[in-house]
């Protein structure tokens, strides 16, 4: 279980996030959408220790997450940002080996190679395993990386702006494997997004930011309207309903 | 997990070991007259004090290089920039232009190696511990503070050298080149203590620098307590790379070649390969390189001087062949 409360981080007297507090639904993905600046990347590494905060509290499981031994949380939340660039001559099975280094270090136990080969599996990546990570397309790339976090088998998992730099095609399979995390492995995702289309479409909760602060955190019907996201985003909005879900078209 | 190129590697290695073996037996017994056993005692005598400094200073700077270069995440740095060589040059000018070349801090070699030694790593705890802690943990900054200190210590020994009696200067520089001459049984055992327990006490450290190398984010995401890890490993190195120049003098340019062979000639992240792999070339180029020099050479160059000019020319070869940057 995830709480936050009263979170604050102030860059250079400028305060990007504002005394926000909300708690993460377990087992259910939730989308942190906004404008630029409006502060869900910071939010999204301060509740995943990358960034320190200035005040406010984050409670892990009942305890305050500066106060985790950062090797057991490594085993608990998973966080995958966008700066991932490697100097290393690294294959994508090595790369995905790496999600056990909390458990067992640089050798990994017989369980260990297992579970990388369900993870390398898992995300379809088995005729790329002995290839360099640096001669992949970025989708691969990307589906490396969540390889390695599967790997990492934690119950949440924190991601920022995994649809940056991929295509529609791309992305959208991006977005499907994110639900498939939350469906089939019972994973609980955090993840930041710009495209407000995929956050309504594949997530359970939508977290908006506006300036620092939450402007609206509901399940996504309810965010999804044509008064929150013009509010939030300052331009019109209309609603359409596909399959089910919310689709916005902005102009 | 054994994979086929972690064996490969291991093949090299051995490769490598051997050829370092083969070096050294050649540095040992070249010329060597074997039917006096007299003058059979003072040559070993003489060389393996030599052969045992080389190789300290050769594993000292190959795996400083290596762990500097994953800290820094740049392969084309190296621990040069940590502004050693040149507090190294500007203590012995300094020396010599207080105390006077006849000195005892000039003269004994072991009273000169505590010197060094001390001031080093006095300065390695100050700039390398405190400053960085001050600046955030951004190993960008150290790299600059290293490159300002380097200026500043280079120009306050030119100045120095500029005022200094000419017969002074001539007796200091031979000290300011790296050599393998006029060691002593004593600074090898010493130093040989004080990279064991610099070794004992980042061990930790150094098990995570693979994971180190996939960047801050990464680590951080890993478990590992990046800033200080890296805090640690930074100190380690500044401390080991002047205990190899307080041996020899200034060669850690050497490092920035002997790292970029490992890591040509392994291609693996793993660490413990890539530091052996790099102490080996290093052994197998100071060696190797002494023996002509002596030989060859009979003294007339200095083995700092094949260092400086191949690695200028590899450096170039590194900055111009790197096809993505």
């Amino acid at each position: 279980m995830m709480q936050v409360r009263e979170l604050t981080k102030q860059y250079d007297g400028k305060v990007v996030v504002d005394g926000v507090t909300f708690q993460i639904p377990k087992g259910k993905v939730t989308s942190l959408i906004g404008p630029n600046g409006a502060g869900k990347s910071t939010v999204l590494n301060m509740i995943s220790r990358l960034v320190a905060r200035d005040s406010g509290l984050v409670d892990f499981d009942g305890k305050d997450i500066g106060k985790w031994k950062s090797k057991e949380l490594s085993k608990r939340l998973a966080i995958l940002t966008q700066t991932n660039n490697i100097q290393m001559k690294l294959t994508v099975r090595e790369l995905v080996a790496f999600g056990r280094f909390p458990y067992s270090g640089s050798h990994t136990t017989a369980e260990d190679e297992a579970i990388i080969d369900r993870a390398i599996a898992y995300m379809e990546l088995e005729d790329f395993q002995d290839r360099f990570i640096d001669e992949l397309s970025g989708g691969q790339r990307q589906r490396a990386y969540i390889a390695m976090v599967i790997a990492q088998d934690t119950e949440y998992i924190l991601l920022d702006e995994p649809t940056n730099n991929l295509d529609i095609y791309h992305a959208t399979n991006m977005m499907k494997i994110v639900r498939r995390l939350c469906d089939e492995l019972d994973k609980t995702v955090i993840l930041v997004l710009h495209e407000i289309n995929y956050a309504a479409f594949y997530s359970d909760y939508i977290c908006a930011f506006k300036d620092g602060k939450i402007a609206k955190f509901a399940p996504v019907k309810e965010v999804m309207t044509k008064e929150v996201l013009s509010q939030i985003y300052q331009v019109d909005f209309e609603i359409l309903n596909i399959q089910g879900k919310p689709l916005s078209i902005y102009y | 997990m054994k994979t086929a190129a972690h064996r490969g590697n291991r093949t090299k290695l051995l490769v490598l070991a051997a050829l370092v073996l083969l070096a050294a037996a050649a540095y040992m017994l070249v010329e060597v007259n074997f039917s006096n056993p007299k003058l059979l005692r003072f040559s070993m005598q003489l060389r393996t004090p030599k052969l045992l400094v080389m190789l300290i200073a050769a594993f000292a700077i190959g795996g400083a290089s290596i762990v500097f270069q994953s800290v820094i995440n740049n392969t084309i740095v190296t621990p040069c920039l940590l502004g050693m060589n040149s507090l190294y040059t500007l203590i012995h000018t300094a020396v010599v232009f207080t105390a006077g070349s006849g000195s005892i801090l000039a003269v004994n070699a072991n009273a000169a190696f505590a010197v060094d030694l001390v001031l080093m790593g006095v300065a390695a705890m100050v700039i390398y511990g405190y400053l960085f802690q001050k600046t955030r943990h951004n190993v960008l900054y150290v790299l600059l503070i290293g490159t300002v200190l380097t200026s500043f210590f280079g120009s306050i020994q030119s100045t120095l050298t500029r005022v200094m009696d000419p017969n002074e200067y001539d007796a200091l520089l031979t000290t300011l080149v790296a050599s393998f001459s006029n060691v002593n049984g004593e600074i090898i055992a010493f130093s040989l203590v004080v990279l064991a327990v610099i070794i004992l006490v980042l061990r930790r450290d150094l098990a995570q620098l693979d994971v180190l190398t996939l960047g801050k984010d990464q680590a951080i995401n890993l478990g590992v307590d990046y800033d200080r890890s890296v805090r640690r490993l930074l100190l380690g190195v500044t401390l080991s790379i002047a205990v190899a120049t307080a041996m020899v003098g200034p060669i850690s340019f050497m490092g920035l070649i002997i790292a970029n062979l490992s890591r040509q000639l392994l291609r693996t992240y793993r660490h413990s390969q890539l530091v052996l792999g790099s102490a080996l070339f290093g052994m197998l180029i100071l060696v190797a390189g002494q023996l002509v020099v002596e030989h060859v050479f009979t003294y007339a160059i200095p083995i700092s001087v094949f260092i400086t000019v191949g690695g200028g020319i590899y450096f170039l070869y590194l900055l111009l062949a790197r096809r993505r940057v």
